[in-house]
C-alpha cells in the first residue's frame, strides 16, 4: 500500500492503523534528521520526531500531496527543531556564552601513514560533526536537507520555507565554513 | 543531489567527497523502531466524542431514515419477512442445527463487536 493510499485511510477513514504504518515507515528518516540537526542528542531528537508525528496526525488532512509525504515530514521536524531552539534561547537570555558551540575541528592532521583508511574515515567523521556545530541553525539545515536529506534546492526550500537562492545562500556559507573548520583535511 | 558530476570539479572537491561520505553513511543507517511508533500512536490526541446533543440528532436522523425507506417501499419489508420465515419453515429442525446456528451467530456478534473495538 503506497504512502497516499495510507494518508487517505487516516484522513477519511481516522484509521489510526494506517497512519501507524506510516509512522514505522517514515520513523528512521525523521529521527536520523532529527539526530543530524540536534547535533546527536538522540533523546531531543527523539522528542521532536514523536511531536512532529503527533503534529502530522493533527494536520493531515491539510496534506496536499503537493510533496513527498517524507519532505512534508522533514518540513514539520525541521520548524519543531527551529521552535525548540527558539524557545531555549529565550530560556537562556543573557547567557550568549552557552549558544556558542566550539566550531575549531581537531587541529591533528589524521591520515598520517600509519593511520588507516577507517580510522581517517572515523576522524574526518568526528571533525564533521564538530565543524557542523559552527554552522547557523540556518546552514546547518541546509546541508542536512540538501546533503544528508538527498533533497534537491527546491524541496529543501520547501523544508525551510524559505526561495530557493536563500538555500542556495545558506549551502554555500555552510560549504565556506565547513571548509575553513576542517582547512587540516584538505589533500 | 550529491551525485552532481559537475561537483566534483569544483577547487574544494576534498569537502564535497567528504560530505557526500557522510551524507551516504548517515543515509545508509537504520534508526530501530524499538517501540518508538507505539509511543506516538499512544501521543495521539483521541478522537473527539459525541458531544451531548449531537447523540440524539444522530439517533433522530436514524430513525427518520429507517422510517423513509420503509414508507418507500411499502410491503417490502413484509415481504421478505415472510420468505425467510418460509424458507426457514422449510428446512428439517433439529436441536444440533439450532445450537450450530446459536454458536455461528455468537461468534459473528464476538468478531464483529471485537474488529469494532479494535479499530476504535
Amino acid at each position: 500500500m503506497t504512502d497516499a493510499e495510507l494518508i487517505a485511510r487516516a484522513v477519511v477513514g481516522s484509521e489510526r492503523h494506517a497512519f501507524a504504518e506510516l509512522v514505522r515507515r517514515h520513523q528512521s528518516s525523521v529521527r536520523a534528521c532529527l539526530r543530524r540537526l540536534t547535533a546527536g542528542d538522540h533523546g531531543l531528537a527523539d522528542d521532536l520526531a514523536q511531536e512532529t508525528f503527533v503534529l502530522a496526525w493533527k494536520h493531515l488532512g491539510s496534506f496536499r500531496q503537493d510533496a513527498r509525504f517524507s519532505t512534508w515530514l522533514y518540513r514539520i521536524a525541521t520548524n519543531c527543531w527551529l521552535a525548540h531552539n527558539r524557545k531555549r534561547k529565550e530560556a537562556l537570555l543573557g547567557d550568549a556564552d552557552s549558544e556558542v558551540a566550539d566550531g575549531e575541528a581537531s587541529d591533528e592532521i589524521p591520515g598520517s601513514g600509519a593511520t588507516s583508511d577507517h580510522a581517517r574515515g572515523s576522524a574526518l567523521k568526528l571533525d564533521m560533526e564538530r565543524a557542523m556545530g559552527c554552522l547557523s541553525e540556518a546552514e546547518r539545515a541546509a546541508i542536512v536537507q540538501c546533503y544528508h536529506n538527498d533533497l534537491s534546492h527546491e524541496e529543501a526550500a520547501y523544508v525551510l520555507g524559505c526561495p530557493v537562492g536563500t538555500v542556495k545562500t545558506h549551502v554555500h556559507r555552510a560549504k565556506q565554513k565547513l571548509k575553513a573548520a576542517l582547512a587540516a583535511w584538505a589533500d | 543531489m550529491n551525485t552532481d558530476p559537475a561537483r566534483t570539479d569544483a577547487p574544494d572537491d576534498w569537502l564535497e567527497r567528504a560530505l557526500a561520505a557522510d551524507a551516504i553513511e548517515h543515509r545508509a543507517v537504520h534508526v530501530d523502531d524499538a517501540g518508538f511508533a507505539a509511543r506516538v500512536m499512544g501521543a495521539l490526541p483521541a478522537p473527539a466524542p459525541l458531544t451531548r446533543w449531537q447523540r440524539p440528532i444522530r439517533w433522530t436522523l436514524a430513525g427518520v431514515a429507517g422510517a423513509a425507506i420503509a414508507a418507500a417501499v411499502p410491503g417490502f419489508a413484509a415481504d421478505v419477512a415472510r420468505e425467510v420465515f418460509r424458507a426457514i419453515a422449510a428446512q428439517p429442525v433439529s436441536l444440533a442445527s439450532v445450537a450450530i446456528v446459536l454458536a455461528a451467530v455468537g461468534a459473528a456478534t464476538l468478531g464483529a463487536a471485537a474488529f469494532v473495538l479494535d479499530r476504535d
